[in-house]
């Protein structure tokens, strides 16, 4: 029909302006919320978000920086304050007392120091590399608050960035994450599996279908025991209608994998992945592995030992984020328009690294469905024997 | 992705139990047996943990076990920054004297050029402790106290992650990690839960309310239902879900944030946007640690040196003493009502998800159909005017037919 309807069409070149445009449209935002599509979008949205983060950051902090002549000089009123106490002081010329007043003086002083330290405005970490991160941060809802915005409009544009950015990156867990675990599927029935080799693989699956077939054989026997039991005695009519429809599952399930000829093995083979699932412990070395890999790769730029690296890895994956270790000098730069490869490297680690994890639970899920199914139909089993 | 796995699974688990209870129900008429008996309570147990009540009971408890295990821990951390601070501040103290025995305050400018450059010195090996040592004035013990703990395993299995405190210690790291692995599935399990159960209570609220402003129309449909005029129509709009808007879910999460804003300003002294960034910052799980409300819990202990100080004082106003306890006592409040605020409010936001949603999930059907009715419509209007032969036109109507 939209063949025949399309022909048409070209045929008279009457396609209205407004249904290309439609269609124009439609093209675009099926290729925008394809995988590329998302991986750009989070990509542009945080490289924006970084701009604009800078922007505001720099611009307060210079408009701060004239407002505020009268800052207050720390190191000024210490001085002054320990030379009123000296030229107080210098009648009774005590070594003990006068070093203890001074001590108090400098203790409130290393006070303020740390203050400013912890709390102070490093407008010099706001360097494109600083913001890129800070704004990933926000969208993977990690959030190291290693470096924050101090201004008011700082602020408020991490709110709104926050609030678009968080289901767009949801966004992208979720397709990127399908697309892994479609893939990573697929390369585990061919490897491990071993269905690139077929011998390996019609040998396998000769020795499943013999289990299978002893399985269904012994599952028949109990049918036919119980289903005799449940004529005598009088049952529900449900149960008797789920014995029949059971009976005749398990009389083709006995049926069915006689029928042993070359094609349809090699069918089976050939089969689509959708039916394998992968277990967790293979999900689970798969995360653990990237983890240790991740600790490795910071190991090496940030000197750090590995139970560190792999706990700022766990940290930064599970996006908890405290920021007590985050990648130093050598991922984000000073200088302003310089970008390391180590950064984009970090950058990339942390947005892969997501998606891997939404695939490993991806990948889970399926599988612990998959056993709960099983486990229930076990259930199932069981009770009915205990009911007859 | 866990939120749709922890959704699959637990209705299948619930109908397992269910299955189980039923099934039991027939089997057990003379159930004596012990072994069964402690079968049931197991069951019972299980299908009451896996309750609302039962995980957020499972999450506080968790949490405050946690909070034991990391003051235990971390208490046991070997701090010798502060001392090194004190060395430094001794050897400062001690170059200013030796500064002043020198130049005898006659000449104030030199006097203030040498301490001027003994204190710069001090300042840069400060500022070095605290970005290599990690010190930042306190010890580990005032540090640990025990809500403080509590706050950070909340912000550990919420996956917050403030960072105004961190493990320091390896053991501390390794047990972090563990604890989050275990931790965060069971946040999981509660955040669906309470989403589950509050968007269901939240739902029943609002219909009910819905239909006491629409009773008469309520009315009218049921007489019209009656009569039999409209009949269908009516029990059409009847049988119609009731879905609460999403601007709905919306007002309720800005009240909440609002009220924790004025809360957390009230009581933190701090100004109306910094309090509501932090509420915003806090329930989307971002966590910077820029703002921290138990951070004025340092006066946790500079509340007690007040009061050594105080008591050492001749003069000393008993008013003040009791000033100071109150403020202690305050702050322990403070911290349990903070740790409520974030559990609802998680709460709160799957709540929210959940009802959103839904409505997504049905404006998307609509527009399907709206997609669909639409093109059909163009199609036809296609058909109308540019099939022009009369031929083609009947054809495309048998076509249609």
């Amino acid at each position: 029909m939209s063949s025949r309807r399309s022909s048409v069409r070209r045929s008279r070149k009457e396609k209205p302006a407004f249904d290309r445009f439609k269609s124009h449209c439609r093209h675009f935002t099926a290729f925008m919320f394809s995988n590329v599509g998302i991986i750009l979008l989070v990509t542009f949205y945080t490289i924006g978000g970084a701009f604009i983060f800078q922007g505001i950051e720099i611009f307060e902090y210079e408009k701060l920086k004239l407002n505020s002549t009268q800052n207050v000089n720390f190191s000024a009123d210490c001085l002054t304050r320990i030379w009123q106490l000296t030229s107080e002081n210098i009648s009774f010329y005590d070594h003990q007392a006068y070093r203890k007043r001074v001590n108090d003086v400098l203790l409130e002083y290393q006070k303020q120091i740390v203050d400013k330290q912890l709390n102070g405005s490093h407008v010099e970490q706001w360097s494109f590399s600083g913001a890129f991160l800070y704004s990933l941060t926000v969208i993977t809802t990690i959030g190291y608050g290693n470096i924050t915005p101090r201004s008011e409009w700082g602020k408020l544009v991490t709110i709104l960035y926050a609030i678009i950015g968080m289901p767009l990156f949801l966004l992208y867990l979720s397709n990127i994450g399908d697309v892994l675990a479609k893939s990573f599927k697929w390369i585990y029935s061919k490897v491990c599996l071993c269905r690139i080799c077929p011998g390996v693989a019609k040998r396998r699956i000769l020795r499943e279908r013999s289990k299978m077939r002893r399985l269904a054989k012994a599952m028949y026997d109990m049918e036919n025991v119980r289903s005799s039991y449940s004529t005598s005695t009088s049952s529900t009519t449900n149960s008797s209608s789920d014995n029949t429809k059971n009976s005749l599952q398990t009389s083709s399930v006995v049926d069915m994998p006689f029928s042993e000829s070359d094609s349809d093995i090699e069918r089976e083979i050939r089969g689509n992945t959708d039916e394998i699932t992968v277990p967790v412990t293979v999900c689970i070395f798969v995360m653990v592995s990237y983890i240790l890999w991740g600790a490795l790769l910071f190991g090496r730029w940030e000197e750090w030992n590995y139970l560190d690296g792999s706990y700022f890895c766990f940290i930064s994956l599970s996006s908890i984020g405290f920021g007590d270790l985050v990648p130093g000098d050598k991922v984000i730069t000073a200088d302003k328009d310089k970008v390391e490869v180590s950064f984009i490297l970090c950058a990339v680690y942390l947005l892969l690294g997501m998606a891997l994890i939404a695939m490993c639970f991806n990948l889970m899920q399926e599988e612990v469905v998959h056993n709960i199914r099983a486990i229930k139909r076990g259930f199932k089993a069981c009770f009915r024997c205990y009911s007859s | 992705m866990t939120n749709k796995f922890q959704r699959r699974s637990s209705p299948q688990t619930t109908a397992a139990a269910n299955g189980l209870v039923g099934a039991s129900n027939v089997s057990s008429t003379p159930s004596t047996q012990p072994r069964k008996r402690v079968k049931r309570c197991c069951r019972n147990f299980v299908t009451f943990m896996c309750t609302q009540v039962g995980v957020g009971a499972l999450i506080v408890i968790y949490a405050i076990c946690g909070a034991f295990a990391f003051q235990h821990i971390e208490r046991q951390f070997v701090d010798d920054t502060p001392t090194q601070v004190g060395h430094l501040r001794g050897n400062c103290s001690q170059l200013l004297w030796n500064i002043t025995e020198n130049l005898n305050l006659i000449d104030k400018s030199a006097w203030v050029n040498a301490t001027n450059d003994a204190l710069r010195i001090y300042q840069a090996q400060i500022a070095s402790l605290i970005k290599d040592g990690g010190y930042v004035g306190r010890t580990p013990i005032e540090i640990w106290s025990f809500p403080a703990a509590l706050m950070f395993c909340l912000s550990v299995i919420t996956m917050i992650g403030y960072g105004n405190m961190v493990p320091r210690t390896p053991w501390g790291k390794g047990f972090t990690v563990i604890y989050a692995t275990f931790g965060i599935p069971l946040y999981i399990l509660y955040f669906l839960n309470m989403g589950r159960v509050l968007a269901r209570s939240f739902k029943f609220v609002y219909r009910s309310m819905h239909d006491c402003t629409q009773e008469g129309n309520y009315d009218r449909r049921l007489e019209a239902l009656e009569n039999g005029g409209g009949g269908s129509l009516g029990t059409l709009t009847l049988r119609k879900k009731i879905i609460v808007p999403s601007t709905a879910c919306l007002w309720v999460i800005m009240f909440y944030i609002l009220t924790g804003t004025i809360m957390f300003a009230n009581w933190e002294k701090w100004s109306f946007l910094n309090s509501f960034y932090f509420c915003m910052t806090s329930l989307c799980k971002i966590g910077f640690g820029d703002f921290v409300p138990g951070a004025s819990l340092t006066t946790a202990a500079e509340v007690t040196a007040a009061t050594e100080k105080l008591r050492e004082e001749i003069n000393f106003d008993s008013k003040e003493l009791t000033k100071l306890h109150s403020l202690a006592a305050d702050q322990h409040s403070k911290l349990a009502i903070n740790f409520i605020y974030m559990l609802l409010g998680m709460g709160l936001v799957a709540m929210c998800r959940n009802l959103m949603r839904e409505e997504v999930r049905v404006k998307l059907k609509e527009m399907k159909e709206d997609a669909k009715l639409c093109m059909d419509d163009t199609r036809l209007r296609f058909v109308g005017c540019c099939g022009a032969g009369p031929q083609d036109r009947y054809e495309k109507r048998r076509y249609y037919e």
